[in-house]
């Protein structure tokens, strides 16, 4: 009879990974979902024909391979996801379009979470009128709901590049990192290894960014992986308004196209639909990655 | 406890007393829906002389009455409000004949005071923007009572088309008349006139910005002198859809009985869940032409579209057929000619047409870029042409009311962009789009239909561009004429010729030849380009209602947002 306390191959496999928390499942289903939607836009581009992605280069609204339009028309394999209302071929617009939304959403996270990175430990570390200042300002600023804001913005801004979009994002992406960075820092301020830099004479910039930083990385990733998910979410909200690039593809905006064109009573499922997965196979792997990334940084949320 | 209930009983009490008359049971079968593609800014303002909607939420339709109809199946001008208008032998003077019996819903009497009253005010207030007091501005010289129910108008010169064109519903609406003892006093730039009255066999019942509804007045003249019966349905709607999709499931749930224009894959997907839905047509393209045809309007103020080549190279890269078929999904065709493509303008298209002046179906993108080229443009890496370091830039007007507008400009865009121009869209709400962006030039390129007037005599159309509707940008254009503010020495020689065809007889023989040397002009130098013909799919249900304009039943044309659509509503009957 077997020893019950003898731990079985698997779980020893599992014990194993603690010694690299990096190999964590989750991170590594997540990383490769986000990673696909990357190579998709890298690959596509070199093995499908990109002028498919201009008005007019295919016959309108095929259905994907093996159904049938309300026509009674099949789908044809030079268009195997089939063709929006506008005569694009769908695969080609995610190609591009998958990316780009991908794009907004971690550039508008760079951008925000630099500043509340920069903010949040000017705040914890310097304390004072500093501190005042800017917890005051986040905190006015994290009451603003920011759609409302864009739309207002974007409307009256008529076409925005995706840059400049994903800046505009960017600017309501800052509050939430500045006031959780604040309080970790607030709390690290006083431990020994500050304390003793310090001593030593170390600048100010020194200790912040070179002593304390580090020791929040894990912490900065998931909160920069959970700003992604909300910027692509305030992105295809916005795109899905008709707002944001008009003639840069994204899904949100090939959405709005479905939408505004009827899509929905001529059953053209494919053309609103196919992004709609894409977009929810984008956040699970975000999802994934902010978990994975969890487990790394808090060991007692591995399991065995 | 007991507090609560009597407040839920105040409550239940206070709502019932003051829910609006949508709540009011007139039942669905009693009831015609019609589209509104556009959101009332203002529903207690019925001054339909300033900008706004004002007059196409059933107001024109179904409360104000004009005084002719054009027919535009039999190129008639029906009566309505007025008898006859007959010019003297100059086509200067012209005496209108009101009919005997006509009651504004308060019950004065409509007569020859009003109309007097009404010309007066349009030609003695130049903020009364509409596009009909403009123009009745620019032809009426004095207006004069004769007796109760005749009115002489004396021109500031010869004009054979003057009745049709202010008061004949010949595009969209026609001078409407208000009445003297309520508008009489007021500031005619600034008066709301809520609550509106009107002639017609509707009473205002109430609005909002989504909405206006219209309750039957069975007091209406028309009954009581015999004119006409009462119209059937006892209320009309007037709801704002909010776009194409919603528009569709609309009709295909019976909860709308007409609709504004849609797609063709939308019309089948409609027909296809509610087999009572038709249009005007029973099978392709269903759609009705439209007379106002789609065109690329310039600002030639504004660089580089102020230079005659740079607009020419744009005609030559727009490939008309692709944006029949791909935005348009074949439902209608190429513009040949600036002029709405109807029989009785073929002989005037074909003119210009064997003069070498029409506009080809399809693109000539090399003659185009030789064009740009020659106006000092490279290619930069990007593929977009530049000079100086700037990039060649269209920003391209678009009214979002509707599907058609916007699918269109698409289709140019992609074109323009294809062939070196970054050209981009301005995409612009219905308000702004007519009240600013248009009539005070704030655009490069607009995609519109600014050159509608034309039915069966070119003048209409082509006295749209002439040198003396030229305003400065930020002052308003009169009449949505020449808006693109096209002001060179060749449009001072076509406006010669143009303002010359004005005074002539409409069938007069010389006029062909005069719209070909004044074509000239207009062709040199395009300053706007026409792009396709406008096709409507009006869906109309059939499930509450019959009697819609249809080719078989072509009493009259089916744009249900036009003063004409009295004759809709009178023809209506209940379906069983």
């Amino acid at each position: 009879m077997a020893d019950t306390t003898e731990l079985s191959r698997a779980q020893i496999r599992r014990m194993k990974r603690f010694d690299n928390p990096w190999r964590n499942p989750k991170l590594i289903w997540g990383a490769g979902l986000i990673l696909g939607i990357v190579f998709m836009g890298i690959l596509g581009r070199l093995l499908w024909d990109m002028e498919l992605v201009f008005t007019g280069s295919a016959p309108l609204k095929l259905p994907p391979v093996g159904f049938e339009n309300l026509r009674g028309q099949a789908g044809v394999a030079a268009h195997p996801i089939g063709t929006d209302g506008a005569g694009r071929d769908l695969l080609s617009l995610i190609i591009i379009g998958a990316p780009n939304s991908l794009l907004v959403g971690l550039l508008a996270s760079c951008i925000g979470m630099s500043i509340g990175i920069f903010l949040g430990f000017s705040a914890g570390f310097l304390k004072g009128r500093v501190d005042d200042t800017i917890r005051i300002l986040a905190d006015v600023m994290i009451t603003i709901p920011p759609l409302l804001i864009l739309v207002v913005f974007q409307a009256s801004f008529g076409d925005v590049s995706l840059t400049m979009m994903a800046v505009l994002i960017a600017c309501f992406m800052w509050q939430s990192p500045t006031r959780l960075i604040r309080a970790q820092v607030l709390s690290m301020r006083e431990s020994g290894y500050v304390q003793m830099a310090r001593l030593s004479g170390a600048s100010t910039m020194h200790i912040m960014f070179r002593e304390m930083m580090p020791n929040l990385v894990p912490y900065l990733f998931g909160s920069f992986i959970a700003n992604v998910t909300t910027s692509i979410v305030t992105a295809v909200g916005l795109e899905v308004l008709g707002l944001g690039p008009q003639r840069i593809p994204t899904l949100g905006r090939t959405i709005y196209e479905a939408i505004n064109s009827g899509a929905l009573i001529q059953n053209l499922w494919w053309w609103w639909g196919i992004p709609t997965i894409l977009l929810a196979v984008m956040f699970v792997g975000l999802l994934l990655i902010n978990l994975g990334l969890d487990e790394v940084s808090n060991p007692r949320l591995r399991k065995l | 406890m007991r507090t609560t209930k009597t407040l839920l009983a105040v409550s239940a009490a206070a709502l019932m007393a003051f829910t609006p008359a949508w709540g009011q049971s007139v039942a669905r079968e009693d009831t015609v829906i019609f589209d509104l593609d556009r959101t009332i800014k203002d529903p207690e303002n019925f001054n339909w002389f300033t900008p706004g909607t004002k007059r196409l939420h059933g107001a024109h339709q179904a409360m104000w009455e004009p005084l002719f109809i054009l027919n535009y199946e039999t190129g008639e001008m029906e009566p309505w409000l007025g008898t006859a208008f007959e010019p003297n032998a100059s086509h200067d003077e012209w005496t209108l004949s009101i009919r005997d019996g006509v009651k504004w819903s308060d019950g004065e009497v409509f007569d020859a005071d009003d109309v007097v009253f009404t010309v007066n005010m349009a030609l003695g207030n130049e903020d009364l923007s509409s596009r009909e007091a403009a123009t009745v501005r620019a032809q009426v010289a004095s207006v004069e009572k004769i007796d109760d129910l005749t009115v002489k108008f004396m021109l500031k010169s010869s004009n054979p088309r003057f009745a049709v064109e202010n008061f004949g519903v010949r595009i969209f609406g026609s001078m409407l008349i208000m009445p003297e003892h309520i508008w009489n006093g007021q500031d005619a730039a600034t008066f709301a006139f809520y609550p509106p009255i009107g002639t017609g066999p509707y009473k205002y019942a109430s609005g909002a910005t989504n909405r206006m509804i219209w309750d039957r007045d069975d007091n209406y003249w028309g009954a009581a002198t015999g004119f006409t019966d009462l119209p059937e349905p006892l209320r009309l709607i007037w709801l704002e859809s909010g776009g194409e999709e919603s528009r569709a499931q609309l009709m295909a749930a019976n909860q709308m009985d007409a609709a504004q224009t849609v797609t063709l894959g939308t019309f089948e997907a409609m027909q296809f869940q509610n087999p009572n839905i038709i249009a005007w047509k029973s099978g392709m393209p269903f759609a009705w032409s439209d007379p106002c045809a789609r065109q690329i309007e310039f600002n030639t103020t504004v660089a580089p579209w102020d230079d005659a080549n740079m607009r020419q190279a744009v005609n030559h890269i727009i490939d008309r057929s692709q944006i029949v078929n791909v935005a348009y999904e074949g439902t209608t065709e190429a513009s040949r000619s600036i002029f709405v493509q109807y029989g009785g303008m073929e002989k005037f298209i074909s003119a210009v047409e064997d003069a070498g002046y029409g506009f080809s179906a399809s693109a000539d993108v090399a003659a185009g870029q030789a064009l740009i080229e020659a106006a000092g443009y490279a290619k930069g890496a990007d593929g977009i042409y530049e000079k100086d370091g700037q990039d060649l830039v269209a920003n391209v007007t678009v009214n979002t009311a509707s599907t058609e507008l916007t699918r269109a400009v698409d289709v140019i865009l992609e074109q323009l962009n294809r062939a070196g121009i970054a050209a981009k869209p301005v995409p612009v709400e219905n308000g702004v789009f007519w009240g600013t962006a248009l009539p005070l030039g704030e655009y490069e390129l607009a995609y519109t239909w600014l050159s509608c007037g034309s039915i069966n005599e070119p003048w209409a159309s082509m006295g749209r561009y002439t040198a003396k509707d030229v305003a400065p940008i930020g002052e308003r254009a009169p009449g949505f004429n020449n808006t693109g503010r096209w002001n060179t020495a060749a449009t001072a020689a076509y406006s010669e010729i143009v303002d010359q065809m004005g005074g002539m007889s409409v069938g007069d023989p010389a006029i062909e030849g005069m719209v070909v040397d004044a074509y000239k002009y207009y062709r040199e130098e395009v300053p706007f380009l026409p792009m396709v013909q406008a096709s409507k799919l009006l869906p109309f249900n059939t499930t509450y209602w019959s009697g819609w304009p249809t080719q078989e039943n072509n009493y009259n044309h089916p744009a249900h947002w036009w003063g004409h659509t009295h004759q809709i509503i009178h023809n209506l009957t209940k379906s069983n």
